[in-house]
């Protein structure tokens, strides 16, 4: 840690100043990849599965090649010297289809023509041949016995990742299941001693990730190099996956990233890339290939789930044991279906004291939409399961669902799991705070109003995560903090020149995010987990704090003092009561012309067998949510009158940033439990645009929606921080869903908490008419 | 509008910003594409091309109307006002400061459609209430910021251009 500037307090973090992007954001000005144009720039476009299931026959793009203005055309014919399939852990989507289409809107085809209306076109002149199989439209069916399975015969090739102490996982356990992570601690005698024990099952919806920059990548794989601008967050691993595809070497391929306009977890690895480099490759000019907003619904989305969840808690109500079941739908590629599993299986007990947990998560593949990383990662799913459940229980044994929690609260540092780390948020004082914000204690008895909570849950940071980081700082003290974390919006490249401003004494003008690409930027294995400030933040601590040191060494050397009689402050050391301008010893020293001071940093959390998932958490990420609702009896309407979001960033490197990361993630959260969804109906995606798909508009926002942001200081990341952006959309479902409860004495199991399905459960209950 | 050409295309003329533009074009030009891909005027952003998120709401005679469901020709004789035109003499205008200010954007890309829509509700109501800038603002999609900030922004924008007036 930095030692505090002379005053005592920090200069730069902590404040509440605009961003650093927010001059170019407000301007118009920010370049983001859809602004990318090269010279010679060709457009791309391609044909797509209108069946969920079918076996390619014959794919003949002759005609199409022959039209004019067409430059390049794929098939399955064109994939030659290519190992031409992607994906995480498990390598099963072709760039084109190969051998059968998985769902409406697998690439097929593609063209890259001198415009987008050209390459339309050319689609409409490939002719395909189907057979169509059956559909497997959802986890039900994709299960039943002898159900038709996606990938028959020899699978896609897989890697499980090491586990520690008490996880593990299966590749294809049985068919139409990519992957199962299964998680057991504790012995299951201590079932014999529950005095109750309740069953549940949960269904989860799922949402699109809406970004409103869409899919697009810009490509030039011409001279035997692989250039790509493209709207990514992990530009690191999509360089690998690249390379690996186009069998060529890391330092062949450069992945630039430019402004991301939202990613919500949508952005990671292949999806436009590949397309987009073949077609340059083929063409010999750069290409840009975009989808559209209908596209992108045939991308990806979250994983809808059903999850059974059994407690067993002793008479006073201390849990004892929990099982779960997670059944998360994959849709018909795996993507990142095996690493969300692995923390929806793992999350899913919550942060109470059990005795014994045993939990599975398997990734059913479907006929549907590839699903994968969401804001939330499998949390948002476990948390509807067992933040629901925790008040079901709490009314069925005649207890406030507020003491049921307390009582068997995680207290701050104790373990989530054996083998992991410390919780690092006292659960109960977040707690209190919503449930006072609220006023849950005194909520009254009026009929059909009532009150909920939950507590959201994640492990955040990553698990395994290498960042690194660089500071440099030129002769007039200005900074350049270079990393391998994208802007998507999050705030990330303000909160990193902050940490470098408070370590480096300088005002936080003075600091600029450099831009990112792999060929310049320090390895970091990607924007998500939440893990931008405890990881990469503090590689980038690491960092300022050797450029200070290097800084402090060259003055004391030419002051003729020790370093530790320095301290460095507004682009001068201080010396006892006096400040020595660095820039005329500089000068002296190096020339005119200048010279810049320079750090590296390096963070990873360490592994440990013991920990379940390799290595221990590097930070729990927690939301809290309580909400007020008015149900109409008659119409089975759910009125949110507030919303309480809060989430603990340990401590905020910059306020704007952190509440807007927590309002924005609640707000998703509330379109979540409300009315969002994906709607599918024969395994046909009815609402994939952006007219009938409804996200959360400013006319839907609760009469009185409050955030409150807490800074608990005990987070691992520099100054006592935490992680934002996630934690406030996993609770957000249940509080609503607890505070229908609370209201009307009917439990809705099934999201979102429609009208129609909120009347239904008025009607079913005991002593209505039906 | 001149239709007087060879192979089928259009000029169109506009008052873009202030400045008198004309263009050739193919007469099914959208204005976004106009605005995008002809004039390089790309701080107008482009996302779901159905008129429903309103990323490139743009001022035509003053109306907020997305660009890109609108034919060029539609604008033709036009004012058109796009997020460029709020920088006077290149500093951020009282709107645009309002949004740094408040923090009225993340990932930036619905932020210019908001500012040309705050622009204009703060035309037609120089004093909103809280009820009409939830309404205006509801026309625009922002995936990012759960929309309270951007609320902020537009009261703060409203202070800032009465302290200018």
């Amino acid at each position: 840690m930095t030692a505090p500037s002379a005053s005592g307090r920090p200069a730069a973090f902590g404040q509440a100043a605009p961003r650093k992007d927010a001059r170019l954001k407000v301007t118009g000005a920010a370049r983001y990849t859809t602004d990318v144009a090269l010279p010679g720039m060709l457009h791309a476009k391609v044909l797509r599965s209108p069946h969920p299931h079918a076996r390619l026959l014959t794919v003949d793009a002759t005609r199409a090649r022959q039209l004019p203005g067409v430059h390049a055309v794929i098939t399955r014919d064109d994939l030659g010297g290519l190992d031409a399939v992607f994906g995480y852990f498990i390598k099963d989507q072709p760039i084109v289809a190969t051998d059968k289409v998985r769902h409406i809107g697998d690439p097929v085809a593609a063209v890259a023509a001198e415009d987008e209306a050209t390459a339309l076109a050319a689609l409409a002149l490939i002719e395909v041949e189907y057979e169509v199989l059956a559909a497997v439209p959802d986890v039900e069916s994709a299960l039943a016995a002898g159900a038709p399975e996606l990938f028959s015969g020899r699978k896609p090739r897989g890697v499980v990742p090491p586990y520690g102490t008490g996880a593990s996982a299966e590749l294809w356990p049985r068919p139409n299941v990519c992957y199962e992570f299964r998680y057991e601690t504790g012995p299951d005698a201590v079932w014999a001693g529950c005095d109750h024990v309740f069953e549940d099952t949960f269904v989860f919806s799922r949402m699109n990730h809406f970004h409103l920059e869409p899919f697009v990548t810009v490509a030039d794989a011409r001279g035997g190099r692989i250039e790509v601008w493209t709207s990514t967050q992990n530009p690191f691993p999509l360089r690998k996956e690249i390379a690996r595809v186009f069998r060529t070497e890391e330092s062949a391929v450069r992945v630039n990233v430019p402004f991301v306009g939202g990613g919500f977890g949508a952005k990671h690895n292949c999806k436009t890339e590949p397309v987009a480099i073949l077609l340059s490759q083929l063409a010999g000019r750069p290409v840009r290939y975009c989808l559209t907003t209908e596209e992108g619904f045939l991308t990806l989305s979250q994983h809808s789930a059903v999850m059974t969840v059994k407690t067993g808690l002793r008479a006073d109500g201390t849990f004892v044991a929990r099982e779960s079941t997670v059944l998360l739908d994959a849709g018909g590629y795996t993507d990142g279906s095996p690493l969300v599993a692995e923390k929806a299986g793992y999350r899913i007990p919550g942060p109470y004291r059990w005795e014994h947990v045993r939990s599975s998560c398997a990734c059913v593949m479907t006929s549907t939409t590839p699903a994968g990383p969401f804001r939330g990662f499998g949390a948002t799913q476990a948390t509807w399961a067992s933040e629901s459940q925790i008040d079901m229980i709490a009314r069925r044994l005649g207890m406030d669902p507020y003491e049921l929690r307390v009582r068997n609260l995680k207290a701050l540092g104790e373990p989530f799991m054996p083998g992991e780390s410390g919780i690092d948020s006292d659960l109960v004082e977040g707690l209190d705070l919503v449930a006072a914000e609220l006023g849950y204690h005194e909520r009254g008895t009026r009929p059909n109003r009532g009150m909920g909570l939950a507590i959201g849950f994640k492990d955040g940071g990553g698990v395994n995560k290498p960042a690194q980081a660089r500071v440099k700082i030129n002769a007039t003290g200005h900074v350049f903090v270079s990393a391998g974390s994208v802007e998507i919006g999050q705030g990330i490249s303000t909160a990193l020149c902050l940490v470098a401003a408070e370590v480096l004494g300088l005002p936080p003008e003075r600091v600029s995010y450099a831009a990112v690409d792999t060929d310049t930027s320090p390895f970091d294995q990607g924007t998500n987990a939440s893990s931008g400030m405890t990881v990469t933040g503090r590689a980038v601590q690491l960092a300022a704090e050797q450029a200070r040191d290097r800084i402090l060494e060259f003055a004391a050397g030419r002051l003729g003092c020790e370093p530790a009689d320095l301290e460095l402050v507004d682009w001068g050391v201080r010396q006892g009561r006096t400040v020595h301008p660095l820039p005329p010893m500089i000068a002296q020293v190096f020339g005119g012309t200048g010279y810049e001071f320079s750090g590296d940093g390096f963070f990873k959390a360490p592994n440990s067998p013991e920990a379940p998932l390799d290595a221990p958490c590097v930070f729990w990420e927690i939301g809290w949510a309580g909400a007020e609702v008015e149900v109409d009896p008659d119409t089975g309407a759910v009125t949110v009158l507030k919303l309480v979001a809060s989430g603990d960033v340990g401590r905020a490197a910059n306020r704007l940033v952190v509440r807007g990361q927590e309002e924005g993630a609640a707000v998703m959260g509330y379109g979540q439990a409300l009315f969002e969804e994906m709607r599918f109906e024969d395994g046909v995606l009815v609402n994939g645009e952006a007219l009938d798909y409804r996200v959360p508009m400013a006319e839907d926002l609760p009469a009185s929606f409050v955030s409150v942001s807490q800074e608990q200081r005990h987070g691992p990341g520099p100054f006592g921080s935490k992680g934002a952006g996630e934690g406030t959309l996993v609770p957000v479902a249940a509080a609503i869903a607890n505070a229908v409860h609370d209201a009307t004495g009917a439990r809705i199991t099934t999201l979102p908490l429609t009208p129609e399905r909120v009347h239904r459960a008025l009607r079913e209950l005991p002593g209505q008419s039906s | 509008m001149n239709t007087d050409h060879g192979a089928g295309r259009i000029t169109v003329s506009m008052e873009l910003d202030g400045r008198h533009r004309s263009e050739e074009i193919p007469p099914h030009t959208v204005l976004l594409d106009l605005l995008r891909d002809r004039m390089g005027n790309t701080g107008v952003k482009a996302s779901c091309e159905r008129g429903v998120c309103g990323a490139c709401t743009t001022l035509i005679d003053g109306v907020p109307t997305a660009s890109c469901s609108l034919f060029a020709f539609s604008a033709d004789g036009c004012s058109v006002e796009t997020v460029a035109g709020q920088s006077g003499s290149g500093e951020p205008g009282p709107v645009q400061r309002a949004f740094a200010e408040c923090g009225g954007f993340q990932c930036g890309y619905c932020t210019p459609g908001m500012v040309m829509l705050a622009t204009a509700l703060l035309r037609e109501h120089p004093a909103p209430t809280d009820q009409q800038i939830r309404e205006w603002i509801s026309s625009n999609i922002c995936r990012c910021t759960g929309y309270g900030m951007i609320l902020d922004s537009v009261r703060r924008a409203a202070e800032l251009i009465r302290e200018e007036a």
